[in-house]
């Protein structure tokens, strides 16, 4: 198992690696010149060359690639180009309202997702079960932003129920948690459709296995069968779907960030984006990256914990 | 199952029922807060990256380090471009070369910093104006010789030339804020985003970075105290986010996106007044008259002629806006009366012909902002009827504002733009760009003139506004006559705010946050 975790971290180190030289090189493949972004139309050519020079942007192409690699290895992002922070200082304070929402599209798509794929199963083929499948193939469909626009159109604006902007006020979790509704359900509600079905498709699959039909000859009450043996068994294959879909709600979360004005990591690097701000670009992406790798490093080894098949496929 | 008493509930109902109750605590909370106290939550169209007014990067960090800095002078809200004294008792103009003042008595640096006086003056001016600290407003003291202190509170400001500028996009802007000459010092030269020394009407309380910025009222601020206990500035970028949440009454004042203004006149939001301000900025399409086919002067006057303004106008500003007849905006110096050349499009015609140049394509580069489209396809199909092809490159903003620079091999074959700058009320900031210096930085036409690049100089230093008028029309008409330049429109601002807010804006719309009262 050791040997297990060792690669498999291993494998992120390299996968880091590979996403740092992407990213580099996308970046600069990007027209425009930073520093005369950054500096405005009232800036001379020797401030706008004095600029371009403390951000390194006239050293050849591999040192300023070898400089942001080895910084990057010492926790060293750079130097925010607009506003003279560091980086990952930046970068830190946009990264918990990223990881709210997120967390609450998480627990939008899980708390609806997975009662309704369960009762679609139970009442297969039945009204219930198709307008369930009609709902969820609908959420599926749609497109996030959409969904967002109207629930700000109805819910804020003309119910006036909740707020269509901001993250609520700091320090003051309840403002904060009203903030995080409408957006986390824009970003979430995609994906109670996705884990309805599969949670329906995995529950039909293990509601026929044998050790349900042995519980059932037991006499236990059907719920019992439901919910504690057959979900139990059958909610495996959403936690694999989530993992991976974090990576997709980390997208979302750029245009939620936008529309709802949330400050967070994907407004973060948008706006950076616009107006060229390259350390604050890569050291966002970047930080982004190895959440994802380590998240995903960590339920390969919790799985491969679980399962010696995973192990053994692996070496 | 679980009873509890004699009611009888489920645990599931127990856990339900706190559901409920909580969601409707957070709702109660939020109608409970909106109700405390005078507070004023505007949005900003960005959030701030530095609090030094000498490096200020937008407007959004002048509207705060104007209330939370003392300057000379403030500009004035209404509908004619004014100043106010702030620091000072009294600022007078002796001669065209000096400038004497004198502070008030009592107007403190937060922090420890002491009082407020001459010296800090003459620091925070020669430290704007030292080409040595590569501030991007030292032209706006171009022309200072020294500030030379009299007493602790008195000084002079000595000037090499006369400055025209001055009394309106220099001494009334953030440009004569006043910081403390030993915090900046401390600070190694240069503030960041901590405020420190304060000593405007109001001082910054928090900043969250892409969230809020809250100030609150200084209580050592002895002179005109703002009306709000609190002004939480907003950072929204864009401008329907910021109506929607204007609408859903998270904000209490807001400007809006030019195509809204029509439909929020007919139908505000409840208990709102929606204005509607002339904006100094200015639209043109421009031609580089040193790339192929507009090298060509006959083609440049064709497109002059070709192009409906009206039309592209009404298009892409749902008819809020009016057409332009220059850079120079209504009520500013050497604002012209009518354009040189205007839709004809017979005689475009003929010079599409004479130029050899039917059925032609040539690119038309803009920024990818909905109403640069609009206007652009309006372009796009009045030069098809006059028999040039248009094809519309559309740039984000990084791109975009590097596309005329001289290190971008792009600017040689640069063809057609439609730009914008963004202007203060003096004429002087409108000109400068266009000069034969900016080739390859600001004039990306790059029209070339020695006329009017004299007219330039000389306009900054002329102190009589009717020589100063005929001066900017005739650079407007060199512009013109130059073939390179259709301008469009100076736009408007939109601006909504509750009935309850009595806001103070400046001509163009801009907000003096210290002057909003309550109505």
């Amino acid at each position: 198992m050791l040997q297990y975790a060792l690669k498999r971290l291993g494998l992120s180190v390299v996968i880091v690696s590979v996403a740092m030289a992407m990213l580099f090189a996308m970046i600069y493949v990007i027209p425009g010149d930073p520093a005369s972004v950054a500096l405005g139309p009232r800036a001379t050519p020797e401030m706008v060359q004095a600029l371009r020079s403390r951000m390194g942007l006239d050293q050849p192409i591999w040192v300023q690639f070898a400089r942001f690699y080895f910084s990057a290895l010492r926790g060293d992002l750079g130097i925010e180009i607009l506003s003279g922070r560091p980086v990952l200082g930046v970068v830190f304070e946009q990264l918990p309202f990223t990881l709210a929402l997120i967390a609450g599209a998480i627990s939008w798509s899980v708390l609806l997702g997975i009662p309704l794929g369960c009762v679609a199963a139970i009442r297969r083929g039945g009204f219930v079960d198709r307008v369930i499948g009609v709902l969820s193939v609908a959420v599926i469909a749609v497109p996030s932003f959409v969904i967002a626009i109207y629930s700000l159109l109805i819910f804020a604006v003309a119910l006036q129920w909740l707020p269509a902007i901001g993250a609520g006020e700091p320090g003051n979790l309840g403002s904060q948690l009203k903030h995080l509704i409408l957006p986390s359900l824009a970003i979430g509600v995609g994906w109670v459709g996705y884990i309805a079905r599969m949670v329906r498709a995995s529950m039909l699959e293990t509601l026929e296995a044998s050790h349900i039909r042995t519980a059932r000859a037991f006499g236990l009450p059907e719920s019992r069968i439901t919910y504690s043996y057959a979900l139990r068994i059958a909610i495996l294959p959403t936690i694999t779907l989530l993992g991976v879909g974090v990576g997709t709600m980390v997208s979302s979360a750029v245009f939620a960030e936008i529309v709802f004005a949330r400050p967070g990591i994907g407004k973060l690097v948008y706006e950076a984006i616009s107006v060229r701000n390259y350390p604050v670009v890569t050291g966002a992406v970047l930080v982004t990256t190895v959440f994802f790798v380590v998240v995903n490093a960590f339920a390969d080894i919790i799985i491969a914990a679980l399962d010696p098949r995973v192990r053994s496929s692996f070496s | 199952m679980t009873k509890v008493a004699n009611i009888d509930m489920t645990r599931r109902g127990l856990l339900a029922g706190a559901g409920a109750l909580g969601l409707a605590s957070l709702i109660y909370s939020g109608k409970r807060a909106q109700a405390a106290g005078s507070i004023l939550k505007v949005r900003s169209y960005g959030d701030i990256q530095t609090l030094d007014p000498a490096f200020r990067l937008a407007a959004p960090e002048g509207d705060i380090t104007n209330v939370i800095f003392a300057s000379l002078v403030v500009a004035t809200p209404g509908d004619n471009w004014g100043w106010k004294p702030m620091a000072v008792e009294k600022i007078e103009q002796l001669d065209p070369l000096t400038v004497a003042f004198k502070l008030r008595d009592n107007i403190g640096f937060t922090d420890g910093f002491g009082q407020l006086t001459a010296e800090d003056v003459k620091f925070s001016i020669e430290r704007i104006a030292d080409p040595s600290n590569k501030s991007p407003y030292a032209g706006d003291w171009a022309t200072l010789k020294e500030v030379e202190v009299k007493d602790k509170l008195s000084g002079i400001i000595h000037l090499k030339e006369g400055f025209a500028p001055l009394w309106t996009s220099t001494l009334p802007t953030p440009s004569s804020t006043i910081l403390s000459k030993r915090a900046v010092t401390e600070a190694g030269g240069k503030l960041g985003v901590k405020p420190v020394a304060q000593s405007g009407p109001y001082l910054l309380k928090e900043w969250s970075p892409k969230q809020r910025t809250v100030l609150v009222r200084n209580p050592d601020w002895k002179y005109e105290q703002g009306s709000y206990d609190e002004i939480h500035i907003l950072p929204i970028e864009d401008e329907k986010t910021a109506e929607l949440g204007y609408e859903a009454g998270d904000l209490d004042y807001t400007w809006t996106s030019v195509s809204s203004i029509k439909r929020l006149k007919e139908t505000p939001p409840a208990n709102t007044a929606v204005v509607q301000k002339p904006s100094l900025a200015f639209v043109w399409l421009g031609m580089n008259q040193t790339a192929a086919p507009f090298d060509n002067p006959d083609l440049r006057r064709a497109i002059q002629y070709g192009v409906d303004r009206k039309a592209v106008v009404d298009a892409a500003y749902f008819g809020a806006a009016d057409t332009s007849t220059g850079i120079i905006a209504p009520g500013l110096i050497g604002h012209r009366e009518k354009n040189l050349f205007d839709y004809d499009p017979d005689k475009a015609r003929e010079l599409v012909d004479k130029a050899g140049a039917s059925g032609v394509t040539v690119t038309l580069d803009i920024l990818n902002k909905a109403e640069r489209l609009s206007a652009a396809q309006v372009v796009q199909a009045n030069l098809q009827d006059i028999g040039i092809n248009v094809e519309i490159k559309q740039n984000d903003s990084g791109t975009f504002w590097t596309l005329g620079s001289k290190e971008n091999p792009y600017s040689k074959k640069l063809q057609m733009v439609l730009s914008r700058f963004s202007m203060q009320p003096d004429p002087s900031w409108a000109t400068e760009w266009y000069t034969r210096s900016q080739i390859g930085v600001w004039n990306w036409e790059q029209f070339s003139s020695e006329e009017f690049d004299k007219l330039v100089v000389a306009g900054k230093v002329e102190l009589d506004p009717a020589k100063r008028d005929v001066m900017y029309k005739k650079m407007q008409d060199l512009m013109e006559e130059s073939g390179c330049y259709v301008f469009l429109t100076h736009e408007v601002t939109g601006v909504m705010h509750r009935k309850s807010v009595a806001a103070a804006l400046k001509p163009n719309g801009e907000p003096c946050f210290e002057d909003f009262k309550l109505a």
